[in-house]
């Protein structure tokens, strides 16, 4: 009986072995016949390219362009091994911290964690899912941006996406300074993954840069088939675990104990419910939100102090966007109501959030609510604009930054926000009546982004309006307007002369033969920021009016002029003490002599000179 | 029984592909480029693909082949601008936008607009002008569209004749239609010609037929009847066959541009408008030669 069994039980197991994989089988009968120990299958590793950039949240390049723009990431490098400023490459908007310097940048949102410094993201799509083994960044022009690198479980290609996304952070770093501006290829070492992915998730921060940073491709290394060390499953470490159920909580009575002598002895919360109500919600503000929310678990008087309106006047979700659904705000929403600045950049993609839940989320908690930040929303539609529009009437900040697949018929709905201060519709699809609208309407306005708004078609008109019913303009980006004339060059500059910071980048119908920066400058003496990127008209008359004319002038970008000497720019630096930033590259009178030269006499000013070899 | 089967099957099948052979494969260019500068010293310097101050590319897509040449209008080295920048950028950024596809087949006005606009884009400020023609073969459709601006142009050869030619395209004698970006202030002195002025043409081609692309130096130096003889010699479809007939035509082409005794056809031209001169006519010269083959992977 026991050796049949036993028999029994050892016919089972080989058949057991050998009902592995085809591959496994062969190579161990191989073995076996060649008289050695049976190896494990050997793993193919595949290489590939990015196939297609699905979303990004910024570029430097035209909207129908392939210079410069985010497009350029996918497929084969162009430039690598070879360093410098290409077109062929994928660049972001901004570097630095030029940017954030100026009035028109958003205060930065408290309780923002310290591990997060992603400024920019890109995510791209590749052919086949793996188990990644590497990850590598062609960086062509001032390497060093790249702070962090996340791999998605969702197959972008597939036909039925599964309902739950899960996101996996496969390296992060601070920024670090790089001092060199040559070519690298960044391979950090990643975290292995217990799923196969081919949506992987690049994010940047080029505060740390001299110039802006130039991608040139992302090669995905990876394995077909699971590698034997992550076998076991990974467990799911939650850092941001925002849903809390309102179980049953203890009791601060509960935590005593019997003594020897059977009388109790209360430790309450060890003493810490004596301190004052105020003290405690000062610790607790220093807390990031996982940790707030964590806190709210613990007992019911870190619950009350934890669930404080107080706590969240201030409400930043982008460094949690990879977590954020409509539950999250749901449970948020109870604690929401005296909300008054909320960041919700990056979060909702991919059907994390929807309609419902953010218009119940903004029906309670948007009533004081004053600045919104919903930069690279997808998730954002028509009937959303509309409610934060009916739910949000003292909102004074609104960011709408590269919200690309917005209908344009949702933006009429911001003119009825009569309070707003500050717009930015950068990459969107805006069009002329809309915009005509906002304008009649919210006259408070201070800053506006309208850069790279492709669909309004006469930024003369816009300009106009501008300059009649938005005095108190104070900051104004018309980056790749494509028909800004001298004429709504002239009304803006007549009307509105608070107009501290002016980005004209890439406008190229302005043309200095009409005396229009001249005219600029003499009528805006307030004038801290002009940007005239790549308006090759842009000559020595215009340098020597702004040098009379605007003492406050701290960035200059005159990129791609042939008509600029050193003379007007030696002028221009002695006028202006207060000038930071200059930047000349591609300007043929200025070389690189020149350039070194002015950087010895004005230590204090950032001269830029880009290169292609 | 079973072998009975699987020969039948192998029959049929043979049969099949025999009668569909024609229709449904995919036709492609076999393409050799070459060329000669006027100016030797520069044409040493100069990356692939550009002969002094022409440039051209060969661009493969999945669903066309694309050729390119742009002819660099040498008045602008009087003002201190290379011409050779403009042309030579103009068609790498064609070929850019050939292999990323970003460009119908259909449509090679439309290569080139995007082509021009790209340039535009480029953070260097860029200066020149140039002629461009760009001939696109749809693969699967098997026609040929092709656009031309200005004064280089191309020949469609079938059974040792010429099918079809392009149109010369000029303002004035020695001047072509070009397109082209200004000094800024120069605008209107510069001639500057709108990428749609191109003359458009689509029409159909078939196997064997041999597409010669060239600039203005081939043929202001060839008349016809030479070309036509040089082509003779081209006996097969493959690659080294096609690279030596081009080469002995540029060859050709540019030993007869120095023969101060030629009546080379732009002697001719000159004569018949009333400019006594003879001789051939030196110049850059740029030769894509083509066949139209089944199309291999």
């Amino acid at each position: 009986m026991l050796t049949l069994l036993s028999m029994f039980y050892y016919i089972c197991l080989r058949r057991r072995s050998r009902s592995g994989t085809r591959g496994e089988a062969l190579t161990s009968r191989r073995a076996v016949e060649s008289g050695q120990r049976a190896t494990l299958p050997i793993s193919v590793e595949v290489e590939q390219y990015a196939k297609e950039v699905l979303d990004f949240s910024s570029h430097y390049g035209s909207e129908n362009s392939m210079s410069y723009t985010m497009w350029n990431l996918a497929g084969m490098p162009n430039v690598y091994p070879s360093s410098g400023d290409f077109t062929q490459t994928a660049v972001f908007r901004a570097y630095g911290t030029w940017w954030e310097q100026c009035a028109s940048a958003p205060l930065p949102f408290r309780r923002t964690p310290k591990a997060f410094h992603s400024q920019d993201y890109i995510e791209l799509a590749f052919e086949e899912p793996v188990y990644p083994t590497a990850v590598e960044v062609l960086e062509t022009y001032h390497p060093g941006a790249i702070v962090q690198i996340m791999a998605c479980s969702l197959n972008p290609f597939s036909q039925n996406p599964p309902t739950d996304v899960r996101w996996e952070v496969l390296w992060a770093e601070e920024p670090t300074k790089v001092l060199t501006p040559q070519a690298r290829q960044f391979s950090p070492s990643i975290k292995q993954l217990s799923f196969p992915t081919n949506l992987i998730r690049v994010e940047v921060n080029s505060s740390l840069l001299k110039y802006y940073t130039e991608l040139d491709a992302v090669v995905l290394r990876g394995q077909k088939e699971r590698p034997i060390l992550s076998l076991y499953k990974m467990p799911r470490i939650d850092i941001c675990d925002l849903s809390d159920s309102d179980e049953e909580l203890s009791d601060p009575g509960a935590s005593s104990r019997q003594a020897g002598d059977g009388k109790h002895i209360n430790l309450g919360n060890g003493y810490f419910d004596k301190l004052p109500y105020e003290l405690i919600q000062l610790i607790v503000s220093h807390l990031t939100l996982p940790d707030l929310c964590r806190l709210t678990q613990t007992c019911k008087l870190l619950h009350q102090h934890c669930c404080d309106p107080l706590q969240y006047i201030q409400l930043s979700l982008q460094p949690y966007w990879a977590r954020l659904s409509d539950t999250s705000l749901g449970h948020l929403q109870g604690r929401c109501t005296l909300l008054q600045r909320l960041n919700l950049s990056w979060t909702g993609n991919r059907g994390a959030l929807t309609l419902t839940g953010f218009s119940s989320f903004m029906k309670a908690c948007g009533g004081s609510l004053v600045c919104l930040e919903l930069s690279c929303c997808h998730f954002l539609s028509e009937p959303c604009l509309e409610v934060i529009s009916q739910t949000c009437p003292g909102l004074q900040e609104l960011n709408l930054s590269s919200c690309d697949r917005l209908h344009p018929q949702a933006f009429t709905h911001i003119s009825k926000l009569t309070q707003l201060r500050r717009l930015v519709l950068y990459r969107t699809k805006i069009e002329q009546t809309a915009m005509l609208s906002i304008l009649t309407f919210c006259i408070e306005l201070r800053h506006l982004n309208l850069g790279s708004c492709v669909m309004i078609d006469d930024y003369d008109v816009v300009a106009s309006m501008l300059a009649v019913r938005c005095r108190s303009l104070r900051s104004l980006d018309l980056w790749r307007c494509r028909n800004l004339t001298e004429r709504g060059l002239a009304e803006l500059a007549a009307g509105c002369r608070l107009l501290e910071e002016l980005d004209l980048g890439w406008c190229s119908t302005l043309q200095s033969s009409s005396g229009c920066f001249q005219h600029l400058a003499r009528n805006l003496p307030c004038l801290r920021k002009l940007f005239l990127t790549a308006n090759r008209t842009v000559c020595d008359s215009d340098i020597e009016e702004l040098a009379a004319n605007c003492p406050a002038l701290q960035h200059l970008d005159i990129l791609g002029t042939r008509m600029v000497s050193s003379s007007s720019l030696r002028k221009l630096l002695q006028a202006c003490p207060k000038l930071l930033l200059l930047d000349v590259s591609f300007c043929s009178q200025v070389d690189a002599r020149i350039v070194q030269e002015l950087c010895g006499l004005f230590p204090n000013v950032a001269i830029k000179k880009s290169f292609t070899q | 029984m079973l072998s009975v089967l699987s020969y039948g099957r192998l029959v049929a099948r043979a049969v099949l592909g025999g009668l569909s052979q024609t229709d449904g494969r995919d036709y492609s260019l076999v393409t050799a480029s070459c060329g000669f500068g006027k100016d030797f010293r520069k044409g040493i310097l100069k990356k692939g693909m550009c002969y002094g101050d022409d440039a051209c590319f060969i661009a493969r897509h999945r669903s066309a082949d694309v050729l390119g040449v742009a002819d660099g209008v040498g008045g602008w080295r009087d003002y201190g601008v290379d011409p050779s920048q403009f042309s030579a950028t103009l068609m790498r950024t064609c070929e850019r936008l050939v292999k990323e596809g970003r460009f119908t087949p259909s449509s090679p006005v439309g290569i080139l607009t995007s082509g021009y606009y790209e340039l535009l884009q480029n953070k260097v400020p860029l200066l020149g002008s140039s002629t461009a023609c760009i001939v696109v073969l749809d693969r699967r459709s098997h026609q040929l569209h092709t656009c031309n601006l200005g004064d280089s142009g191309f020949l469609v050869v079938r059974g040792g004749e010429v099918v079809h030619r392009s149109d010369e395209q000029q303002h004035y004698f020695n001047t072509p239609f070009q397109l082209s970006i200004a000094p800024p202030g120069a605008e209107g002195v510069v001639l500057s010609d709108s990428p749609e002025a191109a003359d458009s043409s689509s029409f159909d081609v078939q196997l064997g037929d041999i597409i010669l692309t060239a600039s203005d130096g081939l043929f202001d130096n060839m008349p016809d009847y030479m070309i036509l003889q040089a082509l003779k010699k081209l006996k097969s479809t493959n690659y080294d066959s096609i690279q030596q007939t081009a080469q002995s035509i540029a060859k050709q082409a540019h030993e007869l541009a120095y023969d101060p005794n030629y009546m080379s056809p732009f002697a001719q031209f000159a004569c018949d408008n009333g400019l006594n001169v003879r001789g051939g006519k030196p110049d850059d010269i740029t030769v894509l030669l083509s066949i139209v083959a089944e199309y291999t992977d």
